[in-house]
């Protein structure tokens, strides 16, 4: 109990430290959330002026951080000068969105690479192996958001699947049975092409695991005991290779909320992504480390759960 | 009897393979590092004519049905009005060349592999929206891709290596500052200090320095998610009573890391470095967004790549997926070249 | 409306189609129109923005997603004809002009009301242009309400008359009050009085709280998503809008926005490439949507070195550089060296014109005694050759003092349309020996270099139209105006020909005979295209789609391309 206070207390700190560095950083590089408008001949230049003032812009560093945190204290998480509106409300509803549809694909993408990658790793050398190795190649090969317009073009010519968005025009009319179909439809694409950037991870991770565990000693014991192959592999094997599929499993959780910008943009999900990638290309500051720090939130629980499995896992661990 | 015929066939098999892999990879290497012959054209040639033409049919048999021992082919020309429909002119067969001398220009080629006559152009890979020759831009391009992204991953994945081996080995308070550190750098927006970085650099950046920074932020940048894998397979292998035993028997910490935990941690660093290639080919187009990748008109396969995330060309332009087919043989390669480093190691040899 | 008097820069950063362009768009090219009973009522409209929505401030919205929505649900005094490019009577139905074109007086129609019932009088329309004139208010629209360094006076003569008094005459004259959304003082003056108009109409600002007189009002808005816009039963127009609901979803990626047309999730689609027009009318007829290429449009593609007064900023090899780029010859070398035939068909598949001076032909301003750009790089070749530069054994060319020259091309990474211009530009440069280095670089490092550092050699960027009338491009000729990109600063007097532009500049924008302003302005064409401050490069055409069956569909070249009578639009019998 005492470890884990600790380690959001860790988590705290690791916040406050990002968003210090955030701050340096952007203070560091070219631009600020006005420049954009500079160029926009609609507004004249003192109207820029005017709005750089206006939002504390032309204040020094330090200012505009203890600005930053006091609104951050007051939950309003900064101010986006883009949307002249708190940061808060602009990110909960989309980082909810962003939520199901990563959460989605991240269970899709285990629940089809681990029992892939066990089953590879038990027939090493084998065609169903090879097949498996390929196709992981071909999807590290093309980006995901290439993977995304693939998935595009297939939803457009074949119409079976909506080609973007979240819901449909008629969804507030729709009974409960009818939402969660309209849901599951739209979710569909997304989900797959998320699910299948991340299979490849998985799949090489969990293959290599237990490959590696089956040709540790008490496997081998257990083997020569005549356990069978099946019961090998899911009640020995696999437990053994569990320790660095956990960390895995944490940087996956880790990356949840950052993970499916791109998709997002080309999938018309009504995530996080397109407000994030607007923000970054705008300079909006804090709608970036607004993201940046619920984002950081998740990597702190992640590792921690990771950790806490490890420990759970393994209790020879605990000892440390 | 039976059994051991099958092991002596996944073995062969193997060994196969692993010559597979080798062999593709060198050709590779060698063929970046000879394109300036290889290379029917220069990268940055360009044919506006021929935007987006696909690859040229190579025939033996003429019209009157003779067949020829060297191939020849027809100059493609657009269909007036339809961009992008080639058709064949028949007048007049080129055939192709070989050790051609190539004109002077920016490669500094003397002499190229093959070629043919003008006006007819040799495009064995289709050409790209500006009518440049894809397999000359393919084989330069490797000069960039292929040598950033295994310099790029190694960097990071030996980073990592490193600080997770001792981290899981040694547990305790330089544990927990590695790991704190690790997701201080999981959770950085790098995105603006690259921006920061470039703001800083002059203009008009050599190939050379994009290269090496884009090594070097890559790989300083991306130690950390092996660092946390690595750590949790020495943690699993450190609690392993063979590794308890030797420590038991007096084994110091180096002799330990060394013979027994570090060899579980190398399966996953490999693991990492075969995923890590491809990602950072690829991320270079990323880099090449915030001015920090390769400049135009010199190739890399992450800009080629790039083209593909245009809908239009990704649906109509099949040829342009060979830089994509390249890339998973070499992910495919390396990772086999990966699975027997580790076999070698497991069985000691190394 | 749109802030419709100047030119605004393309910032469509090509994957992500994110700033600026978001338009809307419906569209059917009307041609073709069968047995058709006359408009109906019903039905709805599926229309994509490339990014959300910023607010629904009409004072302070400045970016296109926002302004889309607005023109949607507010109305102006007058309304720019988008197909005609003339002014038509909007709000007011009638004015007059005297005092010389100092003095005019609107009359508003009878009876109107917002969209919330509110009638609506001269009060609101002397309130809204006191807050577009409020200077802490800071309106973007503020200065183009600044005639003769004075703002206009606004004054109510009775419920349904106001009077604008000018301090000199206005060329543009009545097209001004295109632009200017009239507000419902009734909804607005406490936030006005309490120092927070600027902050009003936010994106979370429930809708029962806004009111407009455009044809549609806000019913729900869901983030990130899309807005649903209903009719609004208090339309000023008889009978209008046909539509019921007109909704606007939020497609950030521009290929995205033709693949959800083609599988007939949106109704219209807007700005289309010249790859997604051929590739979907390979199957329009059978998939029931019609695209129309509506012709060159008014956005213009440029090139132009930096010759900017460097004060004392330490750059000296751009300071020597920049000897090369104030030689009007030099210019025209480069301009004549540049192949825009390869341009139109490399970057927009022939979909697009060739330009000589910074006026397109989508605009009846252009003058058309100007030759069309040729290709030359022969006389490139001269023009170097006279100004003393010469060419080494290996072709590379050098000035008089035998330097090699060289420079760097900027240009917004990312961008499909320029940054393909730039990779063929330095093509053709190398041709006649000049060593060009692209550098492609974020947006807002670009706006760093331009606007802050100085720091570049040569750039290229896109201009979308604003208005078919010169006064769009006013901030960017004026060698003091704000987006006089090459020239911001300055070391001296501007030269005579800048002197002159200058002074036709300032003169055409007072003259109200047409006739006599279009000499003014056909001068200023040929001056440029002598001079080539800024190098004219090519301009694209205006490619629109739309599901078949909307009736009185009418693409313009003008933006909105196709929502611009969004009133209008019906559906045919199905």
């Amino acid at each position: 109990m005492r470890y884990v206070a600790s380690r959001l207390g860790y988590g705290l700190l690791l916040l406050l430290g990002v968003s210090i560095l955030s701050f340096l950083l952007a203070d560091l590089s070219p631009g600020d959330a006005t420049a954009e408008m500079r160029l926009n001949p609609r507004i004249s230049p003192g109207a820029v002026a005017a709005l750089r003032v206006r939002y504390g812009l032309d204040r020094p560093l330090p200012v505009r951080y203890v600005r930053w945190l006091r609104s951050v204290a007051s939950g309003e998480l900064g101010w986006s000068v883009a949307f002249d509106a708190p940061v808060g409300p602009l990110l909960w509803r989309r980082a909810g969105n962003t939520l199901v549809l990563a959460v989605t694909a991240m269970i899709l993408a285990w629940i089809v690479a681990v029992p892939a990658g066990v089953w590879a790793a038990a027939r090493q050398g084998s065609w169903g192996d090879r097949l498996g190795l390929a196709a992981s190649a071909v999807l590290l090969a093309v980006s995901e958001l290439v993977l995304a317009l693939l998935g595009l073009a297939l939803a457009a010519s074949t119409g079976l699947l909506p080609a973007g968005g979240m819901a449909s025009l008629d969804y507030d009319a729709l009974g409960g049975w009818g939402r969660a179909r309209d849901l599951a439809a739209h979710l569909a694409l997304p989900a797959v092409v998320l699910a299948l950037s991340a299979f490849p991870v998985v799949h090489r991770h969990v293959r290599a695991a237990v490959a590696e565990a089956l040709e540790s000693p008490f496997v081998q014991a257990a083997r020569g005991n005549g356990i069978p192959r099946r019961r090998l592999l899911w009640r020995h094997a696999l437990p053994a290779a569990a320790k660095p599929l956990v960390s895995l499993l944490g940087l996956s959780i880790a990356g949840l909320l950052s993970g499916s910008v791109l998709v997002e943009v080309i999938l018309s999900w009504p995530g996080l992504g397109p407000l994030l990638l607007q923000a970054i290309l705008a300079r909006d500051l804090h709608v970036v480390v607004g993201a940046i720090l619920l984002s950081s939130v998740f990597l702190v629980l992640g590792n921690l759960v990771a950790d806490l499995l490890l420990y759970w896992v393994d209790p020879r661990v605990r000892g440390t | 009897m039976i059994r051991g015929v099958i092991t002596r066939g996944v073995i062969t098999s193997r060994r196969v393979s692993l010559a597979l892999a080798a062999g593709f990879l060198a050709l590779l290497y060698l063929g970046a590092l000879g394109a300036g012959f290889l290379a029917p054209y220069g990268f940055d040639e360009q044919d506006r004519e021929h935007t987006y033409a696909p690859p040229v049919r190579l025939r033996f048999r003429d019209g009157g049905g003779r067949l020829h021992l060297r191939p020849f082919l027809y100059i493609g020309v657009e269909k007036p009005g339809a961009p992008g429909v080639y058709e064949e002119d028949r007048a007049r067969a080129f055939p192709v060349r070989f050790l051609v001398p190539a004109p002077p220009g920016r490669t500094g080629a003397r002499v190229r592999l093959f070629g043919v006559e003008e006006p007819a152009r040799i495009f064995l890979l289709g050409t790209d929206r500006f009518g440049r020759d894809q397999l000359s831009r393919l084989l330069y391009g490797a000069r960039i891709s292929l040598f950033s992204g295994l310099l790029a991953a190694g960097l990071a994945v030996a980073l990592g290596l490193l600080a997770g081996a001792v981290a899981g080995f040694r547990g305790g308070w330089l544990d927990q500052v590695l790991m704190r550190t690790s997701e201080l750098f999981l959770a950085l927006p790098w995105l603006y200090l690259l921006l920061a970085v470039r703001a800083v650099l002059p203009l008009d950046l050599a190939p050379s320095g994009s290269f090496l920074l884009l090594v070097a932020v890559l790989g300083a940048v991306g130690w950390a998610r092996p660092a946390r894998l690595v750590r949790g397979a020495v943690l699993s292998a450190r609690g392993r009573d063979y590794v308890l035993a030797a420590q038991g028997f007096g084994g110091s910490d180096g002799y330990v890391l060394r013979r027994h935990v570090l060899p579980q941690a190398v399966g996953v660093a490999l693991t990492q470095l075969a995923l890590l290639v491809p990602q950072y080919v690829l991320a270079e187009v990323a880099m090449s967004f915030l001015g920090l990748g390769v400049a135009e008109p010199v190739p890399s396969w992450g800009t080629m790549l790039a083209e593909l995330e245009r809908y239009d060309v990704l649906i109509s332009y099949q040829w342009m997926l060979w830089p994509a087919v390249l890339l998973t043989g070499v992910v495919l390669s390396y990772h086999t070249l990966a699975e027997h480093i580790r076999e070698r190691l497991q069985a000691g040899e190394v | 409306m749109s802030g419709i008097l100047r030119r605004n820069l393309l910032l469509a950063a090509g994957l992500l189609a994110l700033a600026g362009c978001g338009s809307p768009a419906t569209q059917p090219a009307g041609g073709a129109a069968k047995a058709d009973d006359g408009p109906r009522r019903g039905g709805r409209v599926v229309a994509a923005l490339g990014s959300e929505p910023r607010t629904f401030n009409p004072v302070t919205a400045a970016d296109g997603a926002s302004l889309s929505v607005i023109q949607a649900m507010t109305a102006n005094l007058v309304h720019i004809d988008r197909q005609d490019q003339e002014a038509k009577p909007a709000l007011a139905e009638r004015w007059t002009v005297d005092d010389g074109g100092r003095r005019y007086t609107l009359v508003l129609r009878p009876a109107l009301r917002f969209s919330d019932g509110h009638p609506a009088t001269a009060d609101d329309v002397v309130f809204s242009f006191q807050v577009y004139l409020d200077e802490k208010i800071d309106s973007p629209q503020r200065d183009l309400l600044i005639v003769g360094g004075q703002p206009i006076q606004v004054r109510r003569i009775d419920d349904r008359t106001v009077e604008f008094r000018l301090a000199e005459p206005y060329g543009v004259a009545e097209r001004l009050f295109d632009g200017f959304a009239i507000l419902p003082r009734h909804l607005l003056e406490a936030a006005y009085k309490a120092g927070t108009l600027a902050d009003a109409w936010g994106t979370d600002t429930p809708p029962a709280k806004m009111a407009g007189l455009g044809p549609f009002r806000l019913r729900e808005r869901r983030a990130g998503e899309r807005l649903v816009l209903e009719r609004n039963p208090f339309y000023w127009k008889k009978d209008k809008p046909y539509l019921d609901e007109l909704v606007f979803l939020t497609v950030p990626n521009a290929d995205a926005q033709a693949v959800r047309f083609q599988a007939g999730e949106l109704d219209v689609v807007d700005r289309l490439s010249a790859e997604s027009f051929d590739r979907l009318s390979r199957g329009g007829a059978r998939r029931g949507y019609q695209l129309t290429d509506a012709g060159p449009g008014l956005d213009l593609n440029f090139l132009f070195f930096n010759q900017n007064d460097l004060g004392n900023r330490r750059l000296p090899e751009l300071r020597r550089r920049q000897g090369w780029f104030r030689q009007t010859a030099f210019r025209q070398a480069v301009s004549a060296a540049i192949d825009r035939g390869s341009l139109v068909h490399v970057v927009y598949r022939g979909r697009a014109t060739p330009l000589n001076s910074h006026e397109t032909p989508g605009s009846h301003w252009l003058n058309k005694t100007l030759p069309p750009p040729r290709y030359a790089p022969d006389e490139a070749r001269r023009l170097l050759r006279q100004a003393g530069f010469s060419w080494d054994a290996a072709g590379a060319l050098h000035d008089p003092a035998g330097e090699r020259v060289g420079f760097t091309l900027l240009v917004v990474a990312g961008n499909t349309e320029r940054g393909p211009m730039a990779t063929l530009i330095q093509e053709d440069l190398r041709k006649i020996g000049m060593d060009v280095r692209i550098a492609a670089l974020e947006l807002q490092a670009v706006l760093d270099r331009l606007f802050t550092s100085y720091d570049y050699d040569a750039c290229v960027l896109g201009l979308d139209g604003g208005d078919a009338d010169p006064n769009p491009s006013m901030s960017i000729l004026l060698s003091d105006g704000s987006h006089h990109f090459w020239g911001l600063t300055h070391g001296g007097p501007p030269a005579p020909w800048e002197a002159e532009i200058d002074r036709l500049m300032k003169t055409q924008i007072a003259e109200r005979d047409p006739a006599q302003r279009r000499r003014l302005y056909d001068r200023v064409q040929e001056i440029v295209m002598e001079q080539r401050p800024l190098i004219a490069l090519v301009t694209p055409n205006v490619l629109v789609g739309a599901k078949a069956g909307l009736g009185n569909l009418r693409p313009a070249v003008l933006d909105d391309h196709l929502l611009w009578n969004v009133e209008e639009l019906y559906w045919r019998q199905r």
